[in-house]
């Protein structure tokens, strides 16, 4: 009994003890480590979490006080995304949903409750314009960077060589996979080249051979991949069993894991995705990483993993959401700073070549700024190649096409403002640049 | 002693024919109602209302609907979430082609449309049973999952592919949309749950749910006795897929606010009739029960760790969670395989004739 009182008291204290830490900055990360996306989740998600306990290691958090970089787990579902943002949206600052599902849900509630959403690379393309979507920011780069930079690189450098040619592009059939469409659907029509999409059912990620049976049929010049998790594998397996050249596939970055070439190994070499993220071990933030908390023992990720695309993102991710914090409080002159604040801190990025050797990430992505209409600083990426063993970096940075962009962001977010009205726009702005 | 049912005499049809003809009946259901219409709105906050209350009772009255059909007729159906999916884009094709229509009245029209597709999926019914009918009905949510998905029109040629539910007024204020608060969404979805139910008790005591029951029972004894089994089966469909439209346009226009075709997959019928089940096939009550066990139990459990101030890492949760709810379906199927109300009805006969059994 006596055992069982010291129990109650000892949690009603760590209950108090937890509300009275007030200096903290709560960085929920909607996470999944659990479900059919896990095996790709729990990298990234790893990376994230581990550069933000590298910072409270080192530095003892950001300005001085500590990030609170709770997790929340939704299995990528979306009912559960949406739990964990009503959960966490009192105190956050930041809300990471890390899924399109969650991303679309979440959209509309941002504005009234007006806590930034942070989808690096994922999300509704439209975000970029910052004008009609005030919260949300989806930097380094959209879904339409990515297909114009993979379409640039398949024609050598021009878009236009690709006249005549057959592209059969491969997608998840769900929101994410559709996102890339508007914009190849425009350069098909203007460079006269054929696009030819192939869906990919959630229930037929596993088993591709009907798609894969069309591709053999049609035998596109290229395939570019809109998948993930378990589709990835399915795919890249299966391009290896009807023997599709694999310097003609090419996949978008989160088609990019090295677990899912592992399975087909040299067979798989010549695979490229897309990337606006590049690992480098020897950086000096790995090394802090390594020293503060993998030697530590607070990390949760294996060896080899530290060395993975993936989990090198999810630190480049929780960079940038570093950085966003580190502008807010200098400009607001306070280290507890909150939603709106970081929002500001956000929309002010300016990661130059100097700043990212400052932060120990020279090299691991591209540098780019961001302003009040531009949330998504169309930073640019690389071309990463499967070499057999490992990815490894395989074109010069290559740019997304801005001309052709812009123009769709405005349009299709402009629609998304019409259908959603009243939907605030934020009209001081000036024209993206 | 407190559920003493002696001396509560009845002296005209009228009392023996009442809902509820037992006085603490009533006098529970009182509570009951006293509790959702005005103590959980007064104290309840956004977290609450997003995840507990207004999803439990949505997925209560999917439930109510499915069990409709198979409770009651005894038609087996695994297309539970097509039809809720019938049910969310007839409305929101409604809004979008009359924006001047009432949203809750859109909601509740949306109901004819499933019940027109319910009914026609229904039609094998008349010649198949069983498992057999399963799987027609494993046809109409594939096929319709699939229309979802290829039918552009359905969701207005929108590049994702998902439909976005847009800010509508009802009587001056706004109930749809992020705009509206979560206490006006709750009232609304109250109120057609409580509408439905009040109906539902009284269509399954009445002549079309005696019908039902000799259905399902045995078909063809209820042939000779006259039912006409078309009607008897039809019906069903059509009340069942009713229901279920409008929880289906109540999922999306009241909670979610956005849907992607494959969120009206298998899994959601799975689930809807895991409710069905563990509530109790044939009850109403059951799909409270159910509902609160599979939708309300998970998200409290997940808020257990932090509200005692335990360490536990969010994945474990998830992970302890699926177990322990796991144990406890099998646990209530094992103690009582006819479901929550089933043991609801035992404890309450126990407590008749408590302290004094016989």
């Amino acid at each position: 009994m006596r055992h069982l009182k010291t129990m109650v008291a000892a949690a009603a204290l760590s209950a108090l003890g937890g509300a009275a830490i007030a200096e903290t900055l709560y960085t929920p990360n909607l996470s999944y480590r659990t479900g059919p996306f896990a095996a790709t989740g729990i990298p990234l998600m790893n990376g994230q979490r581990d550069y933000m306990l590298m910072l409270n290691a080192r530095d003892g958090g950001i300005g001085g006080i500590p990030v609170d970089f709770e997790e929340c787990e939704t299995g990528y579902s979306t009912e559960k995304g949406v739990e964990c943002y009503e959960k966490t949206k009192g105190r956050a600052i930041v809300t990471q949903p890390w899924s399109t599902g969650i991303t679309l849900q979440v959209l509309p509630k941002t504005n009234v409750d007006e806590i930034p959403i942070l989808a690096s690379g994922y999300g509704f393309s439209p975000m970029a314009d910052g004008k009609v979507f005030q919260w949300a920011f989806n930097m380094p780069g959209g879904y339409f960077d990515a297909a114009s930079m993979i379409l640039t690189e398949l024609g050598g450098g021009d878009q236009a060589s690709l006249s005549g040619k057959k592209i059969a592009f491969l997608h998840l059939d769900h929101p994410f996979g559709k996102e890339p469409l508007p914009y190849l659907d425009s350069k098909a029509e203007l460079h006269g080249f054929e696009l030819l999409p192939i869906p990919v059912g959630l229930k037929e990620m596993q088993n591709q051979s009907a798609q894969w049976l069309q591709i053999r049929r049609e035998k596109p010049d290229f395939v570019v991949m809109w998948g993930w998790g378990a589709m990835n594998a399915g795919a890249i397996t299966e391009a290896v069993k009807t023997r599709y050249p694999m310097d003609q596939f090419v996949g978008v970055w989160w088609a990019g894991h090295s677990d899912d070439l592992q399975l087909v190994g040299e067979e798989g070499k010549g695979y490229r995705s897309i990337s606006f993220s590049m690992p480098d071990n020897d950086s000096a933030v790995m090394a802090d990483i390594r020293k503060h908390v993998v030697d530590a023992g607070k990390s949760l990720a294996s060896e080899e993993e530290l060395n993975e695309v993936f989990y090198q993102r999810g630190v480049i991710m929780s960079v940038i959401l570093a950085e966003g914090i580190t502008n807010a409080q200098a400009e607001f002159d306070t280290a507890q700073i909150n939603a709106t604040q970081l929002r500001w801190g956000l929309e002010n990025i300016n990661l130059t070549e100097a700043r990212l050797a400052e932060l120990g990430v020279a090299g691991m992505v591209p540098p780019f700024s961001t302003s009040c209409a531009d949330h998504t600083g169309h930073a640019g990426g690389w071309m990463l190649e499967w070499d057999g063993t490992q990815f490894v970096r395989a074109s010069d940075l290559l740019k997304p096409d801005l001309a052709a962009i812009q123009p769709l962001i405005a349009e299709s977010a402009a629609a998304y403002a019409e259908t959603n009205a009243p939907w605030p726009v934020n009209e001081e702005c000036n024209a993206p640049s | 002693m407190l559920y003493r049912t002696a001396g509560q005499f009845k002296t005209s049809y009228k009392a023996d024919q009442a809902l509820f003809p037992v006085r603490q009946d009533a006098f529970l259901l009182g509570i009951i109602l006293i509790l959702a219409w005005v103590v959980f709105p007064l104290t309840a906050s956004e977290f609450t209302f997003q995840t507990l209350l207004i999803p439990i009772l949505i997925y209560s009255l999917a439930a109510l609907g499915l069990n409709i059909l198979t409770g009651y007729a005894g038609q087996l159906s695994l297309g539970t979430a097509a039809f809720m999916g019938v049910g969310a884009y007839a409305c929101y094709k409604m809004i979008t082609i009359m924006p001047w229509l009432d949203p809750v009245l859109a909601i509740l029209l949306s109901g004819f449309f499933s019940a027109g597709v319910g009914v026609m999926f229904g039609i094998p019914s008349l010649r198949i049973k069983g498992f057999y009918l399963a799987i027609a009905t494993l046809a109409a949510q594939f096929f319709l999952v699939w229309l979802f998905e290829k039918w552009a029109w359905l969701y207005n040629y929108n590049a994702s592919g998902a439909i976005q539910v847009p800010q509508l007024e009802s009587l001056g204020v706004i109930v749809t949309g992020p705009n509206a608060t979560s206490i006006t969404q709750y009232y609304v979805v109250l109120g057609v749950v409580t509408l439905i139910t009040l109906i539902c008790i009284n269509l399954t005591r009445g002549t079309l749910g005696r019908t039902w029951k000799a259905t399902r029972d045995m078909d063809i004894a209820a042939e000779l006795i006259g039912i006409n089994l078309m009607r008897s089966k039809l019906t069903a469909f059509a009340v069942s897929s009713f229901i279920v439209g409008v929880a289906g346009a109540l999922f999306v226009f009241m909670w979610r606010g956005a849907a992607e075709p494959n969120l009206f997959d298998i899994p959601l019928s799975f689930r809807i009739l895991f409710i069905a089940i563990i509530g109790g096939l044939g009850s109403i009550l059951g799909n409270y029960l159910g509902a609160i066990l599979i939708v309300g139990l998970p998200v409290v459990l997940n808020t257990l760790p932090a509200a005692l101030g335990l360490e536990i890492k969010s994945a474990t949760v998830e992970h302890l969670n699926i177990m322990i709810v796991g144990g406890l379906i099998i646990f209530f199927l094992i103690i009582e395989p006819h479901g929550l109300a089933r043991l609801w009805g035992l404890i309450r006969e126990k407590l008749i004739i408590w302290p004094f059994p016989h």
